[in-house]
């Protein structure tokens, strides 16, 4: 009879550590999340990020783990988003490398024509950056 | 938009709009890689790669800086640093 209470509370206390595991992954993926959202804000993500793929794919493995331990229904949940926000992150960042075409503009060419509309509706036309030195940027979306 | 955010952001630049591409491609910046969607296909889902060019009085390249990865881009002491190196 003892026995079989102690295999209770043993089962019991291993619910606890698994939900308190899942949501520890889920707090180590949140933290992450900003601390790289704070650095893209300041232009300054590094160029090694092995740092960040390991807490990103940490949190799913410590999701699973507590899966394992069998965690309580509300750590699953808490899990389940570890395991999705985590695997989801890593992706990204295998997916993040550009190629430009075979024959992009390079220091020494001369800009080619063109025109465009601007923010005014009016149309530009790159005759106008003779006469003047210029910086040109392309950029996507608002970053 | 663009136009609407000209004051919070105190923009003094123009900004040009390049929906198509068209200019994009004209300098030879389409981002090839997968997450910009196959080329030749809408012209929304496909992108430039971000790049920064610096342009002498003639419309010579000076200068310039493209993106090997969307998720990096040099901040502006970089593109000042360049300014100060290529026209003082």
């Amino acid at each position: 009879m003892d026995e079989q209470k102690a295999v209770m509370k043993n089962a019991a206390s291993s619910k606890t550590l698994g939900t308190a595991l899942a949501f520890a992954a889920l707090a180590l993926l949140i933290a992450t999340v900003m601390f790289w959202f704070n650095l893209a804000n300041k232009v300054s993500i590094p160029a090694n990020r092995t740092l960040f793929i390991f807490a990103f794919l940490l949190a799913p493995v410590l999701g699973v783990a507590s899966f394992v331990m069998k965690a309580r229904w509300f750590g699953s949940i808490a899990a389940v988003a570890a395991i999705i926000g985590g695997v989801f992150l890593t992706a990204t960042i295998a997916i993040s490398r550009q190629q430009v075409a075979d024959n992009p503009i390079t220091v020494g060419d001369t800009v080619p024509y063109f025109t465009a509309v601007d923010d005014q509706g009016d149309q530009f036309v790159s005759d106008v950056l003779y006469g003047t030195p210029t910086v040109i940027k392309f950029f996507r979306a608002h970053w | 938009m663009i136009r609407a955010k000209r004051g919070v952001h105190r923009l003094k630049a123009t900004m040009l709009s390049d929906r198509d591409l068209a200019v994009t491609d004209a300098f030879g910046l389409r981002n090839q890689a997968i997450h910009s969607g196959p080329i030749g296909e809408d012209a929304a889902e496909a992108l430039p790669v971000p790049a920064t060019l610096l342009l002498d009085k003639n419309g010579t390249v000076l200068w310039m800086d493209v993106a090997e990865n969307y998720q990096r881009r040099q901040g502006p002491e970089v593109v000042l640093a360049a300014l100060r190196a290529h026209l003082d």
